[in-house]
């Protein structure tokens, strides 16, 4: 039972960081589809900078330099996003889907890169990194307390006092429903919309550190992220776009995932004979029927996935 | 100037004012800008053999010094760019109608589930098995649509999850007859042959290569068929027409639910039938334990962008990108992995997005010339 | 102190193939209220979005009391004091009054929003200048009115003193055009300077001081107010003597074409219905008119007479069959044309060529698809070549012009082309001369006449009081979703039709 309410809160924590920086991009107007993609770009440069680590260090500078590491690789990575969809009016789901594929592409090209050069026979794309990991963890007593189950409930909090109680977030806000409006009383559309897809770059590449980093200690970048960044868009509209309700779908859809894992532990479930394949398609098959219900009202920004022209009004 | 000079230039003129001139510009410019950033990645990993790795990529079977070798892994090359045809196809006929068909890789994984178990577990012979692929896909892709249509759930998200509960699937219903050893579906050839396709002689042209199948003309057949679906047909009029703007097709009585539901159902078809003629060669089996969708149909989205989103294109395109794609394999593996070529072409779908933008400053910059040369007269 | 707030001095500004603004010059005095005249295309908008930092001129130059200033941006436009209402407004409808207000001009402490002050300077704002509005309200939920006041609070908040009024009473019932007119009075009495874009020549006799006119981009001139005549401003305006007056017979309205009884259509927008028990009758031989301000269900009822949308209950009768139930293209081939409100929207596939929007209605008979489905691209280019050369249709290129390079008129005489030379028994017409110059006007009234005298039933719907009066034999005004009376041209004045538009009259007895 432990094991499951760890394993839910460590994905949960990975669900509400990506989906919270989907969140971001497309309320400043932004359809960011390539948080998969992003997600590899972030947890490649985590694990990297885990790996070249001295050992000996102070837990806190691991973190720090780790997630460092992690939000600037995903916040460069998402400039590729923000500088097709914003400066060259690019259709969005195109280019989210090219960063989706670009991303384990250059996380494997580099790895394998990396491996080779080290040693000629290595040519896996695995990235150990068992000794760094332990900075993010706390043991108290059998549960397994991260680091990141806190920092993402700070982000979530965070999260909704930006959006709703600061200047930045009105503004972003107004730039993803009525960019025209926006503009006509002087705020710079486009600087808003880089600010939201590099907030989006950033989370997301954080999730990624963070997912990689829960239960292994060494990650095969061949796998990619194994579809969590499409599961965070999926959390991102069950919650429709607003934090708190963000966070609560990650909690369900994070618990379904570590059901998964851990549904051994639970008699009950080993009784029904289900293959673990079942609870890896529970949480897609659940927000498929969820988005039949909830699609007709939908609050998504208006304005999301149309490149704004400065030339049309 | 002679006329003939003014008839020449008014040609030029007219070549860069037709959108397919600039769309075959736009794409040989992701191409060679792909291919640039390919070999400045290879650079900096290791600058001694990045050349010859380029060249390799590049060269794709001429790698072998034999006639007969390089024909013979043509003929394998051949054969996976027909598969990503069709997947190209499937996003470009989606694409047409304005859906986003994301789901094209899902849909080609639940075909090469229908296909493989048909032809595995009960001994189908070829024609069933690609029928049941396409029918089983087709239906795949008809949930998207009815969702869209019926429920205004956004296909791309719905394509999304679609993907992954098609994989898993897949590897639940083909773990049914897979190896007992290995996680590999146990291959046909020893199982039942009737599902292969079968390959009327074109394998001779290819050094014997026993893959190369009716599958190939298949896929060809279907790009004209589509091509002349669209362009020819009332049934294309309204396909495009209610893409182009759903709202006029609904005002002047198409069906536009029917249509986007009857697309996606066909989008789906044509991926399904993709895996089908892929996996009834035999040249590979599904793994049963993989935990992502084969990239077999976003590659197709690369494809159906690359070639101008026109079915006649997508056959270049489409080999073109699983050309690179198995020239990465050639590359010197103490340096370099073939996923390079991965790494190429995603980043050729990624220029894509921009070639609408090029084409519209190349208009304006015409009409600006032109302004001036009228002013000036 | 300079006599004026702000002078715009021969403003030229071109686009690809247009110039919009040609040698313009205008002087704003301070505290008064100065009217730009001129009709669609004139290059009123234009002008004004060069004032507001919005397009940058190629020549010309800008002065503020007297000293010469550059507008790059809105928000230079701003620091001036200049602010606008435009005339499609900028809200963000899921925003607060509030937040909309202080929306670029936010107050923060700690990095948070304080709205506390802004709330009292808006409310102080409102009852000096009688605005009212409930500053927490959501802008999705209040009415045109009140978000227009709404935008003039976000100029006031702003401390502007030139305000820009672009058509601000296009979406306006009479009483709150007075209301407006009001506060547009107080505000320049308040020292405010402020420009009045319009073309309606009432309200400029009633509130301007002077009125400056433009005429396809260029300036015709600037009139006292009170030493001109709506008669002269208008011959400035269109450059001639127009004829309001459409010629036609009287009209003699034979059998029922459209019978409609007690339809009822739910509404998106709100709980109401959109349309509410309607019932109304149209015969061969008459133009039946539905006036009324804009958003009064007059959108909603013509969905749902063309199958757009469901009707909630009620029934539609075309030539005595009954239709309610039919799908589009059922009453579309049984004889219902349909000029749609929105061309853009409804009417034209923009990136189709002329020829395929031309057999938008008709690609599916026989004479342009074979039985095995395939187009007769062949017919259909002679087909639209006959109807581009009768009903005089002009494009760059002809049949195969993309109907996007086209001109909004020549777009609208393509869409009247193809629904009338469909031969229809009724002819369903929404707004047809929206945004059309005078002479496209003229063209497609005397249509709309020419079908009638052949016997056919015509339904318009017009916001534009003049077409009303002078193109129908029979007015019904819509309100609120129900039909509010019914009148003879001939036996009713603009002003009791704009009584009962605003809903203060009604007749009971009208079903």
């Amino acid at each position: 039972m432990l094991l499951l309410i760890q394993y839910t809160l460590i994905f949960a924590s990975v669900l509400i960081l990506v989906a919270l920086g989907g969140c971001f991009s497309e309320h400043s107007g932004v359809i960011n589809i390539g948080l998969e993609g992003i997600m590899v770009i972030g947890a490649l440069g985590g694990a990297l900078t885990m790996r070249y680590l001295t050992a000996g260090m102070p837990a806190f500078v691991v973190i720090l330099l780790v997630v460092l590491a992690s939000v600037i690789s995903g916040m460069i990575f998402s400039l590729l996003l923000g500088v097709a969809a914003i400066k060259f009016n690019a259709d969005q789901t195109l280019v989210g889907t090219a960063l989706n594929l670009l991303g384990p592409a250059i996380a494997v090209v580099l790895v394998r890169a990396v491996n080779t050069a080290e040693s000629v026979d290595n040519v896996s794309s695995t990235v150990v990194y068992g000794q760094a990991k332990k900075a993010f963890l706390v043991n108290m007593g059998s549960f397994e307390f991260n680091w990141f189950m806190l920092i993402a409930l700070l982000i979530l909090i965070a999260s909704y006092i930006v959006l709703y109680k600061t200047r930045f977030g009105l503004r972003l806000c107004a730039c993803g429903e009525h960019p025209q409006a926006a503009d006509s009383v002087g705020i710079n559309v486009y600087k808003m919309r880089y600010a939201g897809v590099l907030i989006s770059g950033a989370l997301g590449g954080l999730g990624g550190l963070v997912y990689i980093t829960a239960g292994v200690s060494e990650w095969k970048f061949e796998n990619g992220v194994a579809g969590f960044g499409f599961l965070a868009l999926a959390v991102m509209i069950f919650g429709q776009w607003r934090p708190i309700n963000i966070g609560l779908t990650a909690l369900l859809f994070g618990m379904f995932r570590a059901l998964s894992n851990v549904y051994m532990g639970f008699d009950a479930l080993v009784a029904l004979k289900l293959p673990s394949t079942i609870y890896n398609m529970l949480p897609y098959i659940i927000s498929l029927i969820v988005l039949v219900f909830v699609s007709k009202k939908s609050r998504a920004p208006k304005a999301e996935g149309v490149p704004y022209d400065k030339g049309l009004r | 100037m002679s006329t003939e000079q003014k008839k020449e230039g008014s040609l030029l003129k007219k070549c860069i004012r037709n959108n397919g001139f600039q769309t075959i510009i736009g794409s040989l410019l992701c191409i060679i800008i792909g291919l640039f950033i390919g070999y400045i990645v290879l650079l900096v990993i290791n600058p001694q053999g990045a050349g010859k790795a380029i060249t390799a990529i590049l060269k794709n079977f001429l790698y072998y010094p034999s006639a007969a070798a390089a024909k013979k892994y043509f003929g394998t090359t051949l054969v996976k760019a027909s598969a990503l045809l069709m997947c190209s196809l499937s996003v470009l006929f989606a694409w047409k109608v304005g859906l986003f068909n994301i789901g094209a890789a899902g849909q080609y994984v639940i075909g090469a589930g229908a296909c493989l178990y048909c032809g595995l577990k009960f001994g189908m012979p070829w024609y069933g098995c690609l029928f049941a692929a396409m029918i089983a896909a087709a239906l795949v892709g008809a949930i998207s649509g009815a969702l869209k249509a019926y429920f205004n759930v956004n296909e791309v998200i719905s394509c999304i999850m679609l993907n992954w509960i098609g994989l898993y699937v897949v590897n639940m219903l083909l773990s049914n007859v897979k190896e007992q050893t290995t996680p590999y579906t146990r291959p046909l050839s020893s199982v039942n042959k009737s599902a292969l396709l079968p390959n009327i002689g074109l394998d001779k042209l290819f050094s014997k290569n026993e893959f190369v199948t009716i599958g190939l003309l298949l896929a060809v057949v279907a790009a004209i068929a589509i091509w002349i679906l669209l362009e020819k047909t009332k049934f294309g009029y309204e396909l495009k027409a209610t893409g182009l703007n759903k709202n006029a097709a609904k005002y002047c009585g198409m069906r536009e639910k029917t249509n986007i539901i009857l697309t996606m159902m066909i989008a789906g078809g044509l991926a399904g039938l993709g895996a089908g003629i892929f996996y009834l060669t035999g040249i590979e089996q599904w793994m049963v334990q993989q935990t992502s969708v084969p990239a077999m149909g976003f590659n197709g989205i690369a494809a159906a962008f690359l070639g101008g989103s026109n079915p006649i294109g997508a056959i270049f395109s489409s080999y073109f990108i699983q050309h690179i794609t198995s020239g990465g394999t050639y590359v010197d593996k103490t340096m370099y992995c073939s996923q390079i070529s991965d790494l190429i072409s995603a980043f050729i779908i990624y220029l894509c997005g921009f070639v609408f933008f090029f084409k519209v400053r190349l208009n304006r910059y015409l009409d600006k010339r032109d302004e001036k040369k009228g002013g000036a007269k | 102190m300079a006599e004026y707030a702000i002078e715009m001095l021969n403003i030229t500004k071109k686009f690809p193939g247009i110039i919009a603004n040609d040698n313009i010059t205008l002087q704003l005095k301070k505290g008064e209220i100065h009217a730009l005249l001129g009709e669609n295309g004139a290059g009123k908008s234009t002008l004004m979005s060069v004032l507001f930092g919005l397009y940058q001129p190629e020549e010309g130059e800008i002065h503020k009391n007297g000293k010469r200033v550059t507008i790059n941006d809105p928000n230079d436009a701003n620091a001036l004091g200049i602010g606008m209402v435009h005339q499609h407004f900028k809200l963000v409808e899921c925003f607060s009054v509030l937040d909309n207000i202080i929306l670029g001009v936010e107050t923060t402490k700690g990095g948070l929003l304080q709205k506390e002050e802004a709330r009292k300077k808006v409310v102080a704002l409102s009852e000096k200048y009688g605005l009212s509005v409930d500053p927490d309200a959501i802008v999705e939920d209040i009415t045109v009115g009140m978000q227009q006041r709404t935008e003039i609070l976000k100029m006031l908040y702003r401390d502007n003193d030139i305000l820009i009024f672009d058509e601000p009473t296009a979406v306006l019932t009479p009483q709150e055009i007075q209301e407006l007119l009001t506060i547009m009075k107080n505000l320049a009495a308040e020292g405010k300077s402020i420009l009045f874009i319009t073309h309606k020549l009432a309200e400029i006799m009633q509130v301007a001081d002077r009125c400056s006119v433009l005429r396809k981009g260029k300036y015709i001139g600037t009139v006292s107010v009170k030493d001109t005549t709506p008669e002269k401003l208008s011959a400035m305006m269109v450059g001639r003597d127009v004829n309001f007056v459409v010629e036609k017979k009287p009209a003699t309205p034979k059998e029922v074409v459209l019978d409609v009884r007690n339809m009822t259509v739910a509404s998106k927008h709100h709980k109401n219905n959109a349309v509410n028990n309607v019932s109304l009758q149209v015969h061969r031989g008459e133009i039946v008119c539905i006036a009324g301000i804009d958003g009064n269900g007059q959108t909603e009822f013509v969905y749902g007479l063309s199958g757009l949308e469901p009707l909630k209950s009620g029934t539609i009768t075309m030539n005595g069959a009954d239709i309610t139930h039919l799908p589009i293209r059922r009453r579309l081939t049984m004889g219902m044309s349909h000029i749609p409100e929105d061309r853009h929207k409804h009417g034209l596939v923009l990136d189709y060529s002329l020829e395929d929007n031309i057999v938008l209605q008709r690609y599916f008979e026989p004479q342009f698809t074979n039985p095995f489905g395939f187009l007769k691209r062949k017919e259909i280019r002679k087909y639209a070549n006959r109807l581009i050369e009768q009903y005089d249709v002009r494009s760059g290129q002809g049949a195969v012009t993309k109907a996007r390079s086209m001109s909004g008129g020549n777009q609208q005489k393509a869409i009247i082309a193809r629904e009338i030379d469909k031969n229809p028994e009724l002819l369903i017409a929404v707004q047809p001369t929206r945004g059309l110059d005078v002479g496209a006007i003229e063209y497609i009234h005397k249509q709309l006449v020419a079908q009638r005298d052949a016997g056919k039933g015509v339904l318009l719907v017009s916001l534009e009081l003049d077409e009303v009066m002078n193109v129908s034999d029979r007015i019904l005004v819509m309100y609120e979703g129900e039909i509010v009376g019914e009148f003879d041209p001939k036996k009713v004045t603009v002003e009791e039709l704009g009584l009962y538009m605003a809903g203060s009259k009604r007749k009971e007895a009208v079903r």
